[in-house]
């Protein structure tokens, strides 16, 4: 394969960058539910005829964006590329063949250029419901076939499936909220013919053969500026290690263990060290774990500037230990994934601090708070699920962000007029700043928040899955750690306390509150610039008299 | 009155670098650039009055535009407030809405608010959104913790947003009586007044950039107001809005948040004016300044409006035109990154040093330089009062080609292409946004570079026209001297779609509109009003709604199908497909009417003179990867029936077009260049 001019390589990697950015607004924009029209908890990108991802879209979340093609590979292997006609698609959530929880749901569609396969247009959704043994979370799940509709990897047609074919019908008979999930399922495939329309296009403008070197000049293009970044690196062993509070039975950490090594330009992390899997739904399968620590080495090394593809895979190799917790044996469940890989994203920052302090962050409270509130009543479920903040990390350059949405997210909070509207059986009461909550340092860890949900049905339910209500995250440098999350009812003027992972059957009248923790701070807090000490006062951050 | 072509019209921009002016009376037009004076701003209207020798005695319409609200903001230096909201919620303005605009950037910051968290106060009440009340408001009770609030307290200014207001105001007008009881000093904003949507945190942020850059407003435009009375002004003086509309100055005082970025909305409402003028009703505007390109959509003839905007990352609130910005203008750097990829911009060489050819210093190459290597630019031409050193142009552009083993030339023309890619790029995800196909649009530049780019442009999105509107490089004042009188009333209300709905329609619909004839009337608004309403629907549950247009001549048979219809039809346009299931429910979320008063007699802006001296003659060029014969040719020599084929450089006043290989003109119509695809 000839190499494309200088010119072509930057004029047609940008046009697919961008295309995988359409394909990203068109599925936000027509999609239904709130966790993917407000929270983004979806991703989109162009693989080449080989599925390796070479464009995806910047705007969505981190944590679906690094293992397109570890998903894709389990569905070719099944279903050969070879076997594929235009209008068929793949799709899958099964979390044992390279998805990750089943509330994702991914489709690669193919790309035909006269009848040559150039690549394929991909879309994944977070999906509200999915079916399973209670609606939106099902905590008490002991395996995956308790947590919903697990689609295998497979192979179907959009014309003879879909649209009141088979497959749809099957779905929505399987889910609690049929609509909403179609609906959703159909931005997906909106936003896969959007990639099709604008690869087929490139192709008659520049050639296919020429649109085919580009995508993989892409590819060792970022590959290039990851090992870059890596070779800037001091070669050495670096090990990062943190702990989850628990598996939400009994209350022993579980562990986590990082091993980062750099040598040159390459750079392995392995998780050995990590606690075996557990009974719980807290495992996170393999692909989950290669996003979240693609998405640390890129944060650290490149920033936003290096976009994402099958590069960063080619330059970073990542294990897992078989049968732990981030690469768990089928079928144990998997729906709360994010706090292992949370943990294992922390583990990495940890390691590479070591290495290269000036570019880490202490670590946040990087965790995923699901409160899942639900109530039926005449058949039908309400089910509000929204994803909370928490405090980051302070670094040499300054205090961490007051709640904001986790690193591996990038959900929004709903607006409480909305929830107002939508959701007669509970009412949002108070949402405030976690004062003193962010560890204290030179620079101070992030704020966490507290959300207060006043019930006004019997019946209604809480789920929750959270961390960090025992362990905090560490300060760096000297800093002290942030404060811990909390969830309580408030029922008759008694406290109950709430574990992080629980269910609660609730009264009417009762409070029910989420606590976010804060971020670790950096360096020793006496020597905090007294100018950052009169912002604090002016902001009534240290005063609560205000 | 007097006669329209007796009249004196005057737009006076002031930007951040330049004011410029544009006049239009008997004398004919008048085009006068002057530096801005940034301490100093509203003088920069007097200086332009200066140098045009324009006498304010003599002017019968004034139009100013003014980027002092937005930089209010951008430099932090509005009113000292102190902002009242629903017990609870204090910290509404520093949570936001959690998420972040740089996903992978460890060091993030939110935005910083307008309000201190110590200068913001929470009174126990709790409205819903049926404008019931959970919590009643106890007078007494708050009128002491207001009161114990404000006591000695530093402030000028008051915001009052509370929960759900839109549905029931009467918590925050009892709070702002209470205010003004308590302290008559302090100016008030509430919620109620500058917009009634949902969404509490964007509802809160709006009002309180309303009441911080309320003062600043009223104090710069009351200095204007004595300045001009005392040069003996006697005529009318309007503002520009960032919905393309104008009101007038006493306007302002009502809620000042609609001046914000006003700037590039002029620029808009010219080309939309000016292109109309030859038909074009459906174009994409393309304005190419130093550091930035500004895009818009515009479909039959009509702007396509956001219902939210940023300024310095706070949400607006306000219905605003699109306008999407890319980081590339003619001062982007042209660079190669680590991985060994060929860019150009974010950065810039900005107005100083500028590019390499302004020789004042700037080493490193720019769009612009790329322009003069490749003969777009014509090396002897002045770009304002600026000279060219095309050597040294091509200085900045040689160590970069030996690097990479290839021709300046070759080079500059590579970075001209990518920086069209990333102008193509934006163009692109702004048409998906809005469910259009770029291909039915013309394209219309504007600003000093915007011509240079735009057949290249037009021609990577398939674009078969562009249209290059006269003074191209002063379109934004025109475009205040051309706007129409606007204003806009929005109103959140659940509507399900049932019997009852065309009623609530009618009635909702009904009280916007008497809302805003009762604002004209009150500032005595003559000719004819022309109002447009939109509904956003959506389908119960999903989260987001569609805006639907509403003739209001449908009001009085409205049905329940006919509001079904237009929703599938919007549905359709975007989606490619209706929502499929009829008779899957359907609510209207908020309303909104627009109001228009155009202008009985709208000034056109003058063709270029003819000019014979500067027919088409040889200009060298550097197009394709090589040398080739071009044409340079002034505007103003151009045969109005086209048939000049490119390569080619048309010079005119105040910009420079490109017409490459492929293209050609096509004709004068109305004053615009027209350009096509040659056959």
């Amino acid at each position: 394969m000839t190499a494309p001019s200088l010119v072509d390589q930057a004029v047609i990697s940008q046009a697919l960058l961008s295309a995988a950015r359409e394909m990203g607004a068109k599925l936000y924009r027509s999609a239904y539910s709130t966790i993917v029209r407000d929270a983004r908890d979806a991703s989109t990108g162009i693989l080449d005829a080989t599925g390796a991802a070479v464009a995806q879209s910047d705007e969505l979340i981190p944590i679906l964006v690094g293992s397109l093609s570890l998903t894709f590979r389990h569905c070719a292997a099944l279903f050969p590329v070879e076997t594929l006609e235009d209008g068929d698609f793949y799709i899958t959530n099964h979390p044992y063949a390279g998805g990750h929880h089943l509330q994702d749901i991914l489709i690669f569609m193919p790309i035909f250029v006269a009848g040559e396969l150039v690549g394929f247009s991909a879309a994944v959704a977070h999906h509200t419901d999915v079916g399973g043994g209670a609606p939106g979370l099902n905590s008490t799940a002991t395996d995956l076939y308790q947590e919903g509709l697990i689609l295998p990897p497979s192979k179907y047609n959009l014309d003879r499936d879909w649209n009141g074919g088979p497959l749809e019908r099957l779905i929505a008979a399987n889910i609690r909220v049929p609509e909403q999930t179609i609906g959703d399922i159909n931005a997906q495939f909106a936003a896969c013919r959007t990639g099709i329309a604008r690869v087929r296009d490139l192709c008659t403008k520049y050639g296919t053969a020429k649109v085919r070197a580009v995508m993989a000049h892409s590819i060792d293009y970022v590959e290039r500026r990851i090992r870059a970044a890596v070779a800037a690196i001091p070669d050495g062993i670096y090990v990062g290690e943190d702990a989850l509070d628990d598996d939400g039975l009994g209350d022993t950490p579980l562990r986590i263990r990082a091993t980062v090594t750099v040598s040159g330009d390459a750079l392995s992390i392995d998780y050995a060290g990590t606690c075996p899997q557990v009974a719980t739904h807290l495992n996170a399968p393999f692909a989950s774990t290669v996003s979240a620590t693609l998405a640390c080495v890129k944060a650290v090394l490149t920033g936003d500037d290096v976009p994402f593809n099958e590069g960063a895979n080619r330059a970073v190799a990542i294990s897992a230990p078989q049968g732990s917790l981030l690469n768990p044996n089928f079928p144990a469940p998997v729906r709360a994934r994010m706090e292992a890989i949370y943990r294992a994203y922390d583990c990495v920052l940890k390691a590479l601090g070591q290495a290269v302090p000036e570019r880490a962050i202490a670590c946040g409270y990087d965790t995923t708070t699901a409160i899942c509130l639900t109530y039926a009543s005449d058949g039908r479920y309400q089910v509000y699920i929204e994803t909370r903040d928490g405090g980051y990390g302070a670094s040499a350059k300054g205090d961490g962000c007051d709640a904001v949405a986790g690193p591996l997210s990038n959900c929004t909070n709903a607006p409480v007029e909305s929830l107002d509207a939508d959701f007669p059986f509970f009412r949002v009461e108070s949402y405030a700043l976690r004062l003193g909550s962010g560890g204290a340092g030179r620079h101070r860890g992030g704020l966490g928040s507290a959300r207060a949900y006043r019930i006004l049905k019997d019946g209604a339910r809480l789920a929750i899955y959270s961390d960090r209500f025992r362990i905090p995250p560490n300060g760096l440098a000297g800093g002290e750690g942030g404060a811990c999350g909390a969830c309580e009812i408030v029922r008759d003027g008694a406290v109950l306390q709430v574990k992080s992972k629980d269910t609660v059957l609730l009264k009417a009248g009762d409070l029910v509150i989420s606590a976010t923790g804060g971020g670790g701070g950096f360096g020793d807090p006496r020597t905090r610039d007294p100018a950052l000490r009169a912002h604090d006062a002016a902001q009534g951050f240290t005063d609560e008299a205000a | 009155m007097t006669h329209a072509s007796a009249m004196t019209r005057v737009g006076i921009e002031i930007g951040g670098t330049f004011t410029d002016l544009v006049a239009m009376g008997p004398e004919g037009l008048t085009v006068v650039k002057v530096p801005s004076v940034p301490r100093r701003p509203d003088a920069g209207v007097f200086d332009a009055l200066d140098a045009a020798g324009i006498a304010a005695a003599a002017i019968d319409e004034l139009v100013h535009g003014s980027t002092v609200a937005t930089n209010a903001v951008l430099e932090r230096k509005g009113a000292r407030l102190a902002l009242i909201v629903t017990e609870g919620f204090r910290d509404l303005l520093h949570l936001q809405r959690q998420d972040r605009s740089r996903i992978f950037d460890l060091f993030y910051r939110k935005p910083e608010p307008l309000v201190l968290r110590r200068e913001t106060l929470d009174v126990r009440e709790r409205t819903l959104s049926d404008g019931s009340h959970a919590v009643a408001l106890d007078a007494a009770e708050t009128e002491a913790r207001i009161a114990a609030f404000l006591a000695g307290r530093d402030c000028e200014a008051v915001a009052i947003c509370l929960l759900n207001a839109f549905a029931n105001p009467i918590h925050e007008l009892t709070v702002r009586d209470i205010v003004r009881r308590l302290r008559p000093d302090l100016a008030v904003t509430c919620s109620y007044d500058v917009t009634r949507e949902f969404r509490e945190y964007e509802r809160t942020s709006t009002t309180a950039l309303s009441a911080y850059v309320q003062p600043v407003i009223d104090g710069y435009l009351g200095r204007i107001k004595d300045g001009l009375a005392g040069r003996g002004f006697s005529g009318d003086l309007s503002i520009m809005q960032s919905n393309g509309g104008r009101v007038p100055a006493e306007e302002m005082r009502r809620s000042a948040v609609t001046a914000l970025l006003s700037g590039p909305a002029a620029g808009v409402t010219g080309a939309v004016h000016q292109a109309g003028l030859s038909g074009h009703r459906n174009i994409i505007t393309l304005d190419i300044g130093g550091t930035s390109s500004d895009v818009c959509l515009v479909h039959e003839g009509r702007p396509d409006l956001t219902r939210e905007s940023r300024v310095d990352d706070l949400p607006v609130m306000m219905p605003m035109i699109d306008i999407n910005t890319v980081g590339a203008g003619g001062g982007s750097i042209v660079w190669l990154d680590e991985g060994g990829m060929l860019r150009v911009g974010p950065h810039s060489a900005g107005a100083d040093p500028g590019p390499a050819c302004y020789g004042r210093g700037g080493a490193r190459p720019t769009l612009t330089d790329a322009h003069i290597l490749c003969g777009r630019i014509p090396a002897d031409a002045t770009l304002g009062a600026i000279a060219l050193d095309a050597e040294a142009a091509r200085a900045a552009f040689a160590p970069l080609a030996a690097q990479l083993g290839m021709g300046v030339e070759q080079l500059a023309e590579s970075a001209i292409r990518i920086a069209v890619a990333n102008m193509v790029a934006a163009i692109r995800l702004v048409s998906t946004r809005r469910g259009h196909d770029p291909r039915d649009f013309a394209l219309v530049p504007y600003g000093g570079a915007g011509p240079l780019h735009a057949v290249a442009v037009a021609d990577a999105l398939d674009i078969e026209t562009v249209v290059v509107p006269p003074s191209a490089g002063v379109l934004s004042a025109y475009g205040l001297l051309v706007a129409d009188h606007g204003f806009h009333a929005g109103h959140t209300r659940r509507t399900p779609i049932a019997a009852p709905a065309p009623d609530a329609v009618r009635e909702t619909v009904g009280a916007l509109v008497a809302e805003l004839d009762a604002r004209c009337d009150a500032l005595g608004l003559a000719g004819a009003r022309h109002m447009a309403a939109e509904l956003d629907m959506r389908f119960v549950g999903q989260a987001f709604e569609l805006s639907v247009p509403l003739p209001l001549a449908a009001l009085p048979t409205l049905t329940c199908d006919d509001l079904l219809a237009a929703f599938e039809a919007v549905h359709q346009k975007i989606y490619h497909h209706g929502g499929g299931q009829r008779g899957k429910p359907v609510e209207i979320v908020s309303y909104r009417v627009h109001l228009r008063v155009p202008q009985a007699h709208v000034p056109a802006l003058p063709t270029p003179p003819v000019d014979d001296a500067g027919a088409a003659r040889p200009h060298p060029m550097f197009e394709d990867g090589g040398a080739v014969a071009g044409q340079r040719v002034t505007r103003g020599a151009l045969s109005a029936g086209g048939g000049l084929p490119g390569p080619a450089v048309i010079e005119d006043a105040t910009a420079t077009i490109h017409l490459p290989r492929g293209w050609q003109t096509a004709g004068i119509v109305a004053g615009n260049l027209i350009l096509t695809r040659s056959r």
